[in-house]
């Protein structure tokens, strides 16, 4: 039964594979956009601590979006 | 109401949606992938290299659908010069790109056994495969051309540019004698396929959706950290 559901009457090399290239290729499009999001918080919330303690404060203050990247590199970390 | 539309509120929801996306992702790739391997029967025709359709339809709809998005949003770039909008023009076009090569391949993979041929140069193929260099094209520009507002104008240009090739596309199969058959699913009308394979390809195709709009928030978030990041040196 799994032989056949495997061989898909013949077509399992088509089948398989097209399923296959659709996954492999999804899941590269993925790891790397992750990779490149992951790299761009690290830089940002660097950036920010490499701050004067004064600009820091004021950048947190002002910006909701620096203060959600640093508080979850924070956790990341 | 314009509250909503500024970047912090943006950034929040974001992250937001991307939780909630991963946290139903999996079941409902699972149930959809069981649908199209298992349950779906094989068609009278094509046996079980049907099958390949539900991969094949969905990165269809998803590469044209993508483009005339990014066609339309670059018209209201040109007209609104909203900079928001290019970033989401610029998150969109890999996904697209990735959809319409993945569209290529799959339909490459299954002409072999329907058709005896890996590749034929007829209209439907041909004008996918130049949709493809339109993505590429608009990608490039935002590569190599280091001007900002440089990269969005000629960027936008090859968008709305084509565009023509959208309509091309959809009625090639109507316009040409293709190898390929005219539309099964009709959104006015009666769609010729039968519903025992209609669920699963509706279903593919919004796990396949759900996906990209993962793959998108991901990007447009990592596009509103670069500017953030551009405005913190500048200042």
């Amino acid at each position: 039964m799994i032989q056949n559901f495997l061989n898909m009457s013949g077509y399992g090399l088509f089948v398989w594979g097209s399923f296959a290239i659709t996954f492999i290729a999804c899941g590269l499009l993925y790891y790397k956009t992750l990779k490149t999001l992951k790299k761009y918080e690290r830089d940002f919330a660097k950036e920010i601590n490499e701050l004067s303690a004064e600009r820091k404060k004021i950048v947190i203050e002002n910006s909701k979006i620096a203060s959600q990247v640093l508080s979850s590199s924070s956790k990341t970390i | 109401m314009f509250k909503i539309l500024n970047l912090s509120n943006i950034f929040y929801w974001i992250e937001k949606l991307i939780g909630f996306i991963n946290s139903i992702f999996f079941i409902l790739l699972l149930v959809a992938l069981s649908f199209a391997l298992i349950f779906s029967p094989p068609d009278y025709l094509q046996g079980d290299s049907v099958r390949i359709m539900y991969v094949h339809v969905p990165s269809a709809w998803i590469g044209l659908a993508s483009f005339s998005s990014i066609a339309i949003l670059s018209i209201a770039h040109f007209i609104f010069k909203i900079k928001n909008i290019k970033l989401i023009t610029k998150s969109i076009a890999p996904i697209g790109l990735m959809f319409t090569c993945l569209a290529l391949v799959t339909g490459s993979i299954w002409g072999q056994p329907t058709w005896g041929t890996w590749w034929a140069w007829d209209a439907r193929i041909t004008s996918m495969l130049i949709l493809a260099l339109f993505y590429i094209g608009f990608i490039s520009t935002h590569k190599f051309i280091s001007d900002e507002n440089k990269a969005n104008k000629i960027s936008s240009i090859i968008a709305i540019i084509g565009l023509i090739n959208i309509p091309i596309i959809k009625y090639s199969v109507d316009w040409w004698n293709t190898l390929h058959q005219p539309a099964s699913i009709k959104l006015t009308g009666e769609s010729s396929i039968h519903s025992s394979m209609l669920m699963p390809l509706l279903l593919m195709f919004f796990v396949l959706i759900l996906y990209c709009a993962l793959i998108f928030l991901m990007k447009y978030k990592t596009e509103i950290i670069r500017i953030k990041k551009k405005n913190l040196k500048r200042t």
